[in-house]
């Protein structure tokens, strides 16, 4: 059987004149858990935006303000759209009056190696088109920005929220910027960041690019501004091309693999990570008073930032020694020397069966 | 606020804890809570050495020249 493949469209035309007319295009979507599914931290509890927290994997609120919104996966238990089962949930804490130098946003760094091929701040720049899916209780012009990693190029773009409490589709088309440094390696290329209220420093007028931190639109709809305001959102695809295409799922492991690449943890028996036997489950006394033991976990883009929390059970035979406090030595991109060297009671050259108890948790960090 | 620390061979780790939520940042230059903490201590933010003494700007700011 012969096949045509058209050369300057995405599609396959059989013998028999049957086509595909939508070819499989890998990494469609430069956009990690656009479809808002997985919460490694959160697990679906809501979080007050204080500190610039993650809410669902790969998507931080950064703020200029504590406690002004929370944020949570499904906050409010609306049907998504068709052909999703999830979102994430904005709902305004106060109304606040956002100052000049305020900002509320919601953002996605995509890596530099996920955007290499667009030949940003070239002449050969690429167009590229956002698209999402947004519900909020209020109507009005509403804004998002991309920028690079250092904020210092940028890209205010506006949207139209017509009706409340009701799912809206939206695309934005994006000529690529011919200017700019934008990073093609394993740091942030591109931020993706959907305004929440921010003040007039850092608004820029709507369609073009400037060499300015610009994260929001000047005029734009400020969630935060309202007690009780809701805004949702959900589907979030950033492609290339000036033609919004139907959202790229990817198989569920494929995503939470991409997501691990920036993050995991490792909670007792909570089914993510780990049950309540810890990694090899086996660590060596390195002295009367120091215990170790290594840790792999799913590379990550640089070396990793790790934080351990709970308490962790050596055991030998009928000897159980509890440890709540640990430190990590030597971290990689995958792998970490876990040490104690501050409890006694240890054997030298024993092996301990290490168990996780109740609540305990490890976490490791490469986010952008 | 931060603080040194003794790695595993017993010289000072090539790493940092953040003592918010006792993170262990490896001084690594892509990573980007190693880059906070960097900016952080520069503009004041808490050092102190691996036996808890609070590092005087000057002190902390010599050590953050010496990093990657």
């Amino acid at each position: 059987m012969t096949t045509i493949i058209n050369g300057s469209s995405p599609s396959i035309t059989f013998s028999d004149g049957s086509a595909q007319t939508s070819a499989t295009r890998p990494f469609l979507n430069r956009i990690i858990n656009g479809a808002m599914a997985i919460d490694q931290r959160n697990a679906g509890a809501s979080v007050t935006a204080t500190g610039s927290p993650f809410s669902v994997d790969r998507w931080q609120t950064i703020v200029s303000q504590a406690s002004k919104f929370t944020i949570q996966q499904n906050a409010g238990a609306v049907t998504p759209p068709v052909g999703f089962t999830n979102y994430v949930g904005v709902t305004s804490s106060s109304a606040y009056s956002v100052l000049t130098g305020d900002y509320f946003i919601l953002n996605q760094t995509v890596e530099g190696f996920n955007i290499a091929d667009l030949g940003w701040g070239t002449a050969n720049a690429k167009t590229i088109t956002i698209s999402f899916w947004v519900r909020s209780s209020l109507t009005g012009t509403f804004g998002l920005a991309l920028s690079n990693q250092d904020w210092n190029y940028s890209y205010p773009a506006s949207y139209t929220i017509s009706v409340a409490n009701t799912w809206e589709y939206k695309t934005v088309t994006i000529a690529g910027p011919t200017a700019g440094t934008w990073n093609t390696n394993n740091n942030g290329g591109v931020r993706v960041q959907f305004g929440l209220g921010v003040g007039s420093t850092y608004n820029g007028t709507a369609g073009s690019w400037a060499a300015a931190q610009y994260l929001g639109t000047t005029g734009a709809t400020s969630v935060v501004g309202t007690n009780g305001a809701t805004f949702y959102i959900t589907g979030v695809q950033l492609e290339v091309g000036s033609t919004a295409t139907s959202f790229d799922y990817r198989p569920y492991g494929t995503e939470f693999d991409l997501c691990r690449r920036y993050y995991e943890q490792w909670d007792y028996n909570n089914g993510t990570g780990i049950n309540n036997y810890m990694g090899a489950g086996v660590g060596m006394g390195y002295a009367s008073n120091d215990v170790r033991t290594t840790l792999q976990y799913y590379p990550k883009r640089t070396s990793a930032t790790l934080s351990f929390s709970g308490t962790f059970r050596f055991g030998n035979g009928g000897y159980n020694l509890n440890i709540s406090s640990f430190l990590f030595d030597q971290a990689g991109s995958n792998t970490v020397l876990i040490y104690n060297n501050s409890t006694s009671g240890f054997t030298q050259g024993q092996a301990y069966q290490i168990t996780a108890q109740a609540a305990s948790k490890i976490t490791i960090s490469a986010e952008l | 606020m931060y603080k040194q620390y003794i790695g595993a061979d017993g010289t000072l780790a090539r790493a940092i804890v953040r003592l918010l939520d006792n993170a262990c940042i490896p001084f690594a230059s892509d990573n980007t809570d190693y880059q906070t903490f960097k900016k952080e201590v520069l503009a004041g933010a808490e050092l102190q050495d691996a036996d808890g003494n609070v590092m005087t700007q000057e002190q902390a700011n010599q050590f953050i020249a010496s990093l990657p």
